[in-house]
């Protein structure tokens, strides 16, 4: 059965008008009631991407369903919530008050401000000037402004940056309380930790283009895997396995020898040690982390996307 | 965009700036136009020399001056606070990077811009208001403590000059809206918006009115046709030799009223198909 999806785009591009491409022919696809992480380095499209998703930017050509409806469009921003890039207030106005104010923009009744808050744990501080908050507290405000709406589609742009491990945790929490009510959540990050413990699936974004995409599990086995071997006498071991295999994927680390094979090889590369009269104290296999993934997938791809210079252009991508 | 204009009522209410340029016109406009006038021309210095005694100057700040006495003082001051009210309504929102925040909520671009002008509508019409009431309310005092007499113009007269008022602040009001959109930055919003009332218009009006290519292009200026419309409110007594207007009354109004609109739907246009990108 095919899955509906909340998000979705095709070719999406924008070359900001001093001519850098920050994304370039992007096709998403979150599917409903995923979290799905927005995977990239600094600078890689990440944020110009959300912007167009949200409205706030036009896309230079391509296409963008948000929410069953155009970008930016009432029919979308009504049954989507999103904090793009730093979330950004009235100094002058207490944290209750901001949320005063974007809950009649969003005709919002104002009797949902209060879950909002108790959600991002905010109630004791809802009464203080935006200005006298910390990066943390501006980033908690920034998130229940987001699930004011009550919305079905959640849209946050590195919702942890700035929070301590205590708020990183809260809000890890929250996202997974938010995929158990079934709603769609779309989160850029370039913390893979974060993205690993919240995500059901991820794309990577680097030089403004999508260069993979899929679940934790899809992406790891991207990067294949490997054979370790603890083993004595290890040069031996080594000189063995060398012979077997091309030198290129042998490397050694702390006393342990790193073999890029298939796993089905294991037992026999086992036996022929043992039969040389090595001995191997222990033999597995070890799946390569996201991050190291994300070095290849982010290393492969070109620097820059345009001969003009990398994502930025006319703000933060 | 009632939703829209409800959420900027709620911000404009709550900002101490908007409260302090309203002081600031209130008591320069009472103190200046009203107060240190009625002292001055009450006790004038030994060297006052005027082609009018100082008796009958001091008339301007009677009720029978109302309007004409206002409009003086609004025409530069009026006009400066409001396009620093008008930059900041808009500017302040690209300097806070609000507009992000803003613009992801449901209303569109359109209403969003259009709550705005309604409500800076609201708030130019109770400036316009509480300005001409406290004008008079001074005016009743000061003509009191002289013991003198005087009227109040006509009914008809005070509802022509409160909406001369109020087109002439809703022009310099909207123009620093637009200002405010169009250069993203408090400073440049303001900034440049002063320079043109102060240094672009009033300079040049004042220079070269008499040059035949210029005035001819003067005449479509904001300024010289405020000024027009302020010339059919004169004062009771022939007053200094102030050069006659370069347009009719009417056609002030009517110059205003296109400016009103230009700028609205320049703003609009804008704000519609910009870009908002971050800091």
């Amino acid at each position: 059965m095919a899955q509906t999806l909340a998000v979705e785009t095709h070719g999406l591009t924008k070359r900001y008008r001093t001519g850098v491409l920050a994304v370039s022919d992007l096709n998403l696809s979150v599917r409903t009631g995923e979290v799905y992480g927005f995977l990239g380095p600094n600078g890689a499209g990440k944020t110009t991407t959300l912007r167009m998703l949200s409205g706030l930017l036009h896309p230079t050509s391509g296409t963008a369903v948000v929410a069953g409806a155009s970008p930016g469009s009432p029919l979308s921003l009504t049954r989507m919530g999103a904090m793009v890039e730093t979330p950004a207030f009235y100094p002058y106005l207490s944290g209750l008050d901001n949320l005063r104010v974007v809950a009649r923009y969003g005709g919002v009744p104002a009797s949902r401000i209060d879950p909002a808050l108790e959600q991002v744990d905010m109630e004791d501080r809802a009464r203080h000037k935006f200005k006298t908050y910390s990066t943390g507290m501006k980033q908690r405000l920034g998130v229940a402004a987001a699930l004011l709406k009550d919305s079905q589609l959640l849209i946050l742009d590195e919702p942890t940056s700035g929070l301590d491990p205590q708020g990183t945790v809260e809000m890890r929490e929250l996202i997974k309380e938010l995929r158990r009510d079934g709603r769609t959540v779309l989160l850029s990050s370039h913390l893979l930790n974060e993205v690993e413990l919240t995500c059901d699936r991820v794309g990577v974004i680097t030089a403004g283009r999508l260069v993979a995409e899929g679940t934790i599990e899809e992406m790891r086995s991207r990067g294949g895997h490997a054979l370790l071997i603890r083993a004595t006498p290890l040069d031996q071991a080594r000189r063995l396995v060398e012979a077997v295999f091309s030198r290129d994927r042998v490397s050694e680390q702390d006393g342990v020898l790193s073999l890029q094979v298939d796993p089905s090889q294991a037992a026999s590369i086992n036996r022929r040690l043992v039969a040389d009269g090595v001995d191997v104290s222990e033999l597995r296999m070890s799946e390569q982390s996201l991050e190291d993934v994300f070095l290849q997938l982010t290393e492969k791809a070109p620097s820059t996307p345009s001969p003009s210079g990398g994502g930025q252009g006319g703000g933060a991508s | 965009m009632i939703a829209s204009y409800r959420a900027e009522l709620l911000k404009s209410r709550k900002r101490w700036a908007n409260w302090i340029l309203f002081g600031i016109l209130v008591v320069l406009l009472l103190a200046f136009g009203y107060v240190l006038s009625y002292v001055i021309l009450t006790h004038p210095p030994r060297n006052f020399q005027s082609r009018i005694p100082a008796s009958v100057l001091k008339r301007e700040t009677f009720p029978e001056n109302l309007l004409p006495n206002v409009f003086s003082s609004m025409t530069s001051l009026g006009a400066a606070i409001m396009i620093i009210m008008g930059g900041l309504s808009t500017a302040s929102e690209y300097g806070w990077l609000t507009v992000q925040t803003i613009l992801v909520q449901k209303p569109g671009r359109t209403s969003v811009l259009l709550g705005k002008l309604l409500n800076l509508a609201i708030t130019t019409l109770l400036i316009t208001i509480a300005v001409l009431a406290a004008a008079a309310v001074t005016s009743y005092i000061l003509v009191s403590i002289d013991g003198s007499t005087s009227s109040w113009p006509s009914t008809t007269t005070l509802l022509k000059g409160f909406g001369a008022l109020w087109l002439q602040l809703a022009v310099w009001t909207v123009f620093g809206m637009f200002l405010g959109i169009a250069f993203r930055s408090t400073a440049a919003a303001i900034g440049g918006g002063l320079t043109y009332l102060f240094v672009g218009e009033a300079l040049v009006a004042q220079l070269l009115r008499d040059v035949s290519g210029v005035k001819e292009i003067l005449k479509f200026l904001p300024g010289v046709n405020a000024s027009a419309v302020n010339a059919s409110f004169p004062l009771s007594y022939r007053g200094s030799e102030a050069g006659a207007p370069l347009v009719s009354a009417g056609r002030g109004v009517i110059t205003l009223v296109v400016y009103l609109v230009i700028f609205t739907l320049l703003g609009l246009l804008i704000f519609q198909r910009r870009d908002v990108t971050g800091a």
